[in-house]
């Protein structure tokens, strides 16, 4: 034991010192600790009068949502090759140590417990948020352990189901059909409710307060039991939460005295999150793009078209027709307009949800194909013009957004009936926001070099995005509060939608010959 | 023909490449030996345009960042990087498309039959093993028959028939008047072919020997070690 302390020891002590020598690192660290203090400061001292509180509902309903997210990503990894405790590093020097697997185990979760909040920081980040629904810094606290909860007790059941589906086809599908059939009463009692009711509103609220929610185990356990600690509810809160916990110990339990020899399981979660990792840091886009595409593809038509720099548009459209069932439309195309459309018809506001899907777009936008090319070498050595390269090898992005806000503004505005001219200006500023983006992200790579490190150009990239959009923001709020109603909303909408599209073609010009002119980027870890 | 002349690349504080100046003729096949981390990756990447850097590159006479020089520059890197989602023919199709190629197809025919990659046509990227990977990365930078080529660690990965198919095309790329560049650690698979070898150590050209002023029963092995590792000892003349 007297080993891994000394090796938890020496790695703070090394992280710290390396603090010290990386001052940007130090100050990132020290601006995000007074980012959430002044956070913590707003979320206590500015609260909305309680008439102007969202349902409390709403958030429980998200948090069971997004916990039931991360329990079936979790169960699918485990299906395949097991959550990721140890570091390569710790396979290569603990596991053939004379050292107990017992201990080995205590300080993989202990690993996993420092991963697990970092996995869980952005919550932090969420308190204006939450704020709409009267939770201060305290309850973010609550809300951050409780994920955390979760997470780790899902670390340990995902290794237990590695071990034993491993090379059983069969159990790998009765872990799939037991996971489903935990869900499938809620499912039937939203059904039954939404019959009774005939609104779709009503019935969530029923089925997210009914057992058939409460009871099911992690996602269920822990929403009650933080939604119960916020509501000052302490021993229901405390007995959910606890349940949670004794299954987590139970597990680990298992997991010691069932089989020690965990060693192999472990070997290959971590053998093939190394190797991911070692590629996506030597720029292997494969590796990062294998993941998030289909196991099998059916090859049906063949075949580039174009010639010259269109060629790198007719690529795309084959790779986003041969990886999506949609075409151009991806999984999280899907999700963006499907879960757009249910916050417009849910909050009965279109700018509103423009705003959260503006949000969620910075982080996006780098997925689009045209940005992704530029981690390989080609882009950069077709004999053609930068400027021109850059149009088409983001024609996919654009047809892909375009489609996106159609799609989501559309529908959700016909389904709560907002006005034509609303719709058509969210249309535009979503747009022409996502231009500016792509602008942004060329600018970046034109002036920043290939040694910039992550935490420090995500941070810039957030500042630049802020600073660039804020003459337009201001702008529009002058002339909609000035004119006032409708009209003043259109209004301001579309001076913001033309600032976007100013400022995007200025990035696009500064950044002029970026292909040229730049650091071929690698994928690196933060 | 390239010329490099006194190029200089930072990483922040690190000095990759330090003033370094290097020609290769048409027809000439330049090693470029060194010890890991000496700065031989990021010549290649400079070279090929892909970092910024101070200095000039001319491929034929061509800044390296125009069109032109672009359109004669071949180059495969030491990760080959494939697109998951097109097949090895369709790889080289894009290349053909992109670089408005004419009469391609018999070529890279050729091409596929050598590398054995025949039976793979309709295999996708995300498919292939690393070594296949890298043989249609190799096909897709001599596609478009460029007069100045350069390989990043070509063998890595590679069977036995990779192995031999790159140094017999290397050869005979040679022969038909290309400017070569190779980066390897596998010294012996280039000491029948080479002409000049850079060798270099922290970011500099440590030494630059010329194949015909090697001394009589040296090789290419001995005089890397002689400079490498005993580092006083005068390089050959």
């Amino acid at each position: 034991m007297t080993s891994l302390i000394y090796l938890i020891r020496k790695s703070i002590k090394n992280n710290l010192k390396e603090l010290l020598h990386k001052p940007g690192k130090l100050i990132l660290y020290l601006l995000l600790v007074a980012m959430i203090g002044g956070l913590a400061f707003f979320s206590n001292n500015v609260q909305p009068l309680p008439e102007n509180l969202a349902p409390m509902f709403i958030f429980r309903g998200i948090l069971f949502a997004f916990i039931t997210l991360f329990v079936a990503l979790t169960i699918m990894k485990s299906l395949s090759s097991g959550d990721v405790i140890f570091g390569m590093n710790d396979v290569n020097f603990l596991f053939v140590s004379p050292i107990s697997s017992r201990k080995i185990l205590l300080y993989g979760m202990m690993r996993m417990t420092r991963n697990s909040f970092y996995a869980s920081f952005f919550i932090l980040f969420q308190s204006s948020s939450l704020a709409n629904f009267g939770i201060d810094f305290g309850g973010i606290i609550l809300i951050l352990a409780g994920f955390m909860l979760a997470m780790i007790v899902m670390s340990i059941l995902s290794l237990i189901i590695y071990n034993l589906t491993n090379s059983s086809p069969k159990r790998k599908r009765a872990v799939k059909i037991i996971a489903i059939l935990v869900y499938v009463p809620l499912v039937i009692y939203l059904a039954v409710s939404f019959f009774q009711t005939n609104d779709p509103i009503e019935a969530l609220y029923q089925a997210i307060h009914s057992p058939f929610s409460s009871f099911i185990p992690i996602a269920g356990w822990v929403t009650v039991g933080v939604i119960s600690l916020l509501s000052g509810e302490v021993v229901t809160g405390l007995l959910f939460l606890g349940l949670t916990l004794l299954v987590g110990i139970g597990l680990l339990i298992f997991l010691l005295l069932s089989k020690t020899d965990y060693y192999e399981d472990a070997l290959v979660s971590t053998e093939s999150d190394f190797e991911k990792r070692r590629a996506i840091a030597e720029g292997n886009i494969n590796s990062i793009q294998s993941q998030t595409t289909k196991k099998k593809v059916k090859i049906a038509g063949t075949g580039i078209g174009g010639t010259g720099v269109t060629a790198l548009f007719h690529k795309h459209v084959r790779e986003v027709f041969r990886q999506n069932r949609f075409g151009f439309l991806s999984f999280a195309s899907v999700m963006i307009s499907g879960g757009g459309i249910l916050a417009i018809y849910l909050i009965k506001d279109v700018t509103a949800v423009l705003q959260i899907l503006m949000w969620v777009q910075i982080m996006l936008i780098g997925t689009g194909r045209g940005l992704q090319e530029t981690y390989i070498h080609y882009i950069y050595l077709i004999p053609e013009s930068s400027f021109q390269k850059i149009i088409w090898s983001n024609m996919e992005l654009i047809i892909r957004v375009l489609m996106e806000t159609v799609i989501t503004f559309v529908v959700g505005g016909l389904l709560i009936g907002a006005p034509i001219f609303i719709v058509l200006a969210s249309i535009i500023v979503y747009t022409m926001f996502s231009l500016m983006l792509i602008g942004i992200n060329y600018l970046f790579m034109r002036y920043t070099g290939a040694d910039i490190s992550v935490g420090l150009l995500i941070t810039f990239y957030y500042l630049a995005v802020i600073i660039i959009i804020a003459p337009g923001l201001v702008a529009a709020i002058i002339a909609g509060t000035m004119i006032g109603g409708m009209v003043g909303t259109v209004v301001g909408l579309l001076i913001l939608g033309a600032w976007e599209l100013v400022a995007g073609l200025i990035c696009f010009a500064l950044s002029r010959g970026v292909l040229d002119y730049c650091d071929m980027p690698v994928m690196k870890k933060a | 023909m390239i010329i490099v002349n006194d190029l200089t690349k930072r990483y922040n504080k690190l000095l990759a490449n330090d003033h370094i100046s290097l020609t290769v003729n048409s027809g000439e096949l330049t090693v470029l030996l060194g010890p890991n981390g000496a700065g031989k990756s990021t010549l290649i990447k400079s070279i090929c345009g892909l970092l910024r850097f101070k200095g000039s590159v001319t491929i034929n006479g061509f800044d390296n960042h125009t069109a032109d020089a672009k359109r004669i520059l071949g180059y495969v890197p030491e990760m080959p990087a494939l697109y998951p989602m097109l097949t090895v023919a369709e790889h080289l199709e894009f290349i053909a498309k992109a670089y408005r190629l004419e009469h391609w197809q018999e070529y890279a025919d050729q091409l596929l039959t050598r590398f054995d990659l025949k039976d793979k046509v309709n295999k996708l990227g995300k498919e292939l093993s690393k070594g296949m990977q890298q043989k249609v990365s190799v096909c897709c930078a001599v596609l478009p028959r460029p007069k100045v080529l350069i390989f990043d660690e070509p063998l890595v990965g590679l069977d036995p028939h990779g192995i031999r198919e790159i140094k017999a095309l290397i050869a005979s790329l040679k022969q038909e008047g290309c400017a070569l560049i190779v980066s390897t650690h596998m010294i012996d698979s280039v000491e029948e072919d080479w002409d000049t070898t850079c060798i270099m150590k922290s970011g500099k050209i440590a030494a630059l020997c010329h194949r015909s002023s090697l001394g009589s029963g040296k090789t290419l092995e001995d005089t890397y070690f002689s400079i490498v590792e005993q580092e006083d000892q005068e390089v050959p003349k």
